[in-house]
């Protein structure tokens, strides 16, 4: 825990060095080159990235989709949490089953029927992305479930507390804290998918600029977005884990 | 007055293949108050005798397979808040501070949790100022505390405890058991606690029931002098004990931890 904690605190360190590296390997030793763009050119194409990528549209777009379908995705498992509890209901069947097809088909593979199916709809990478969030935040809480400590409810259904109570205060309280701690583990993958998602079937979205990037061989284009989209994802992390710290804390 | 009486109670437990267990055969005794005593009721068993399941059953959170439940008079079915169940790891819901987890239980009992109530109850269970501290990762004797709180939150008829004083040591454990002697004391409210210690079972109660496993069935009641107990009668605690150890040696049961707490 300690060694972690330190390693943490020496990356911006790195990343200083990095940066470094870069400003002088690329803007001053080889300033023409295929791998990584010239520092200046990558300043002066944020303006191009602005207007002739729709940087702001595209920009929303993918973290309107991605924050929007997480939240739908939790709720969605905050709603159904009585259901869920419950495990010969069809619902629960109906998830299994779906969970059991995604070993073996990845989610992504489902992504393309949709966007064969609704290739204009700007509603497609939202679908995409809070059913993959959701199916696999069920999934983890039917884990969770399957190793929640019994004494809780014993200790409440003692008490008097009926069904309803033993669900809102004590099963979902008790799964809640690691349901965000998943969310937080899969903020990367989804990222990664909406991108990806963006990317096949185009029309907006950060997928769709580096498509367009590749498409003009633009490589400060590229590292651009790459730069914007690491910074937001970083700071959509620290959103997330502010958030649950705030209200999901048993300390 | 009798609080509870227990009429052939048994548990069968169905495993797969059509196999099962039975957990309790046959259970029947019953809890009077005497005059003058606390009432702490012990229920003196080796591990596994299903002294666990006995205090759920009586407590409303499993069901028995057969047999009747009277709680002062009543046949009752769901014991939801009249017998709180403290579970062997204490547990003080982690997520909830200390006034949280005490509150919880007050509203379940009248809607609204009374300020005052709620402190009488914290200073009870000696944890003024620790109000807004969250059991996780504190000791077990810390989380004892609010779980003790929590059932009296609840005005019940009886508390059962499984096992309370089993991993608390030396001033923790002390203290613990003096909380619990000044329940029935200070309240009125009788207790039933499950032990697999015997020295423990003489010092905290007033009537000891004697259990042996495979299946959980009642060897015995004894019925405890507290007088000389208080008073510290060795002569009198060595009896209890020879005749403790002789019921469960008749029963050829072995797991029965010892005085030093050696299994």
């Amino acid at each position: 825990m300690a060694a972690a904690e330190s390693t943490s605190k020496r990356i911006p360190y790195f990343l200083i060095t990095y940066l470094v590296l870069w400003i002088a390997l690329f803007e001053f030793v080889l300033p023409i080159n295929k791998i990584l763009p010239r520092p200046s050119i990558v300043i002066l194409s944020f303006g191009d990235l602005w207007k002739d990528y729709r940087l702001p549209v595209n920009f929303l777009s993918t973290v309107t989709g991605v924050y929007f379908s997480i939240a739908v995705s939790y709720f969605l498992i905050f709603f159904l949490k009585s259901i869920l509890i419950k495990k010969d209901h069809l619902i629960i069947d109906f998830i299994t089953s779906l969970n059991w097809f995604s070993r073996y088909l990845p989610g992504m593979v489902m992504g393309l029927f949709l966007i064969y199916w609704f290739p204009f709809s700007a509603w497609t990478t939202i679908v995409f992305i809070t059913g993959v969030a959701f199916f696999s935040l069920a999934s983890k809480f039917g884990t969770e479930l399957n190793h929640l400590d019994r004494a809780y409810i014993d200790s409440a259904k003692s008490l008097g507390a009926d069904s309803k109570a033993i669900s809102n205060k004590i099963i979902w309280k008790s799964i809640q804290r690691n349901i965000a701690d998943h969310i937080l583990e899969m903020h990367g993958y989804l990222w990664g998918l909406a991108i990806i998602f963006e990317f096949i079937k185009g029309g907006s979205g950060l997928g769709s600029i580096f498509k367009q990037a590749l498409n003009y061989n633009d490589l400060s284009a590229l590292f651009s977005v790459s730069v914007i989209t690491a910074v937001t994802v970083f700071a959509g992390f620290h959103a997330v884990n502010f958030i649950k710290t705030k209200f999901i804390h048993w300390n | 007055m009798s609080v509870l009486k227990l009429e052939n109670i048994s548990k069968f437990v169905r495993g797969y293949a059509g196999s099962g267990q039975l957990i309790l055969d046959d259970l029947n005794f019953e809890i009077n108050i005497k005059e003058q005593a606390n009432y702490v009721t012990a229920v003196l068993a080796p591990s596994g005798a299903g002294k666990t399941t006995l205090l759920k059953i009586i407590s409303g959170v499993e069901e028995q397979t057969s047999g009747k439940i009277f709680l002062q008079g009543e046949e009752y079915k769901n014991a939801g808040g009249l017998v709180p169940f403290i579970p062997e790891k204490a547990s003080s819901f982690p997520w909830m501070n200390v006034a949280q987890n005490i509150k919880f239980a007050l509203e379940l009992k009248y809607k609204a949790a009374d300020a005052q109530k709620l402190n009488e109850l914290i200073s009870f269970v000696g944890l003024t100022g620790y109000e807004d501290h969250f059991p996780d990762e504190r000791s077990l004797g810390f989380r004892l505390r609010i779980s003790l709180a929590r059932a009296l939150a609840v005005a019940p008829k009886l508390i059962s405890i499984d096992d309370p004083l089993r991993n608390l040591h030396g001033e923790t454990k002390k203290e613990i058991k003096q909380l619990i002697k000044k329940i029935p004391e200070e309240k009125n409210i009788p207790l039933l606690i499950a032990t697999t210690n015997i020295s423990e079972a003489i010092e905290m109660s007033d009537e000891i029931i004697l259990m042996k496993k495979h299946p959980g069935k009642i060897l015995g009641i004894i019925d405890l002098n507290r007088e000389l107990i208080s008073g510290k009668n060795q002569k009198y605690i060595e009896e209890v004990k020879q005749q403790i150890t002789k019921s469960f040696a008749e029963q050829e049961n072995s797991q029965l931890v010892s005085d030093a707490g050696i299994k």
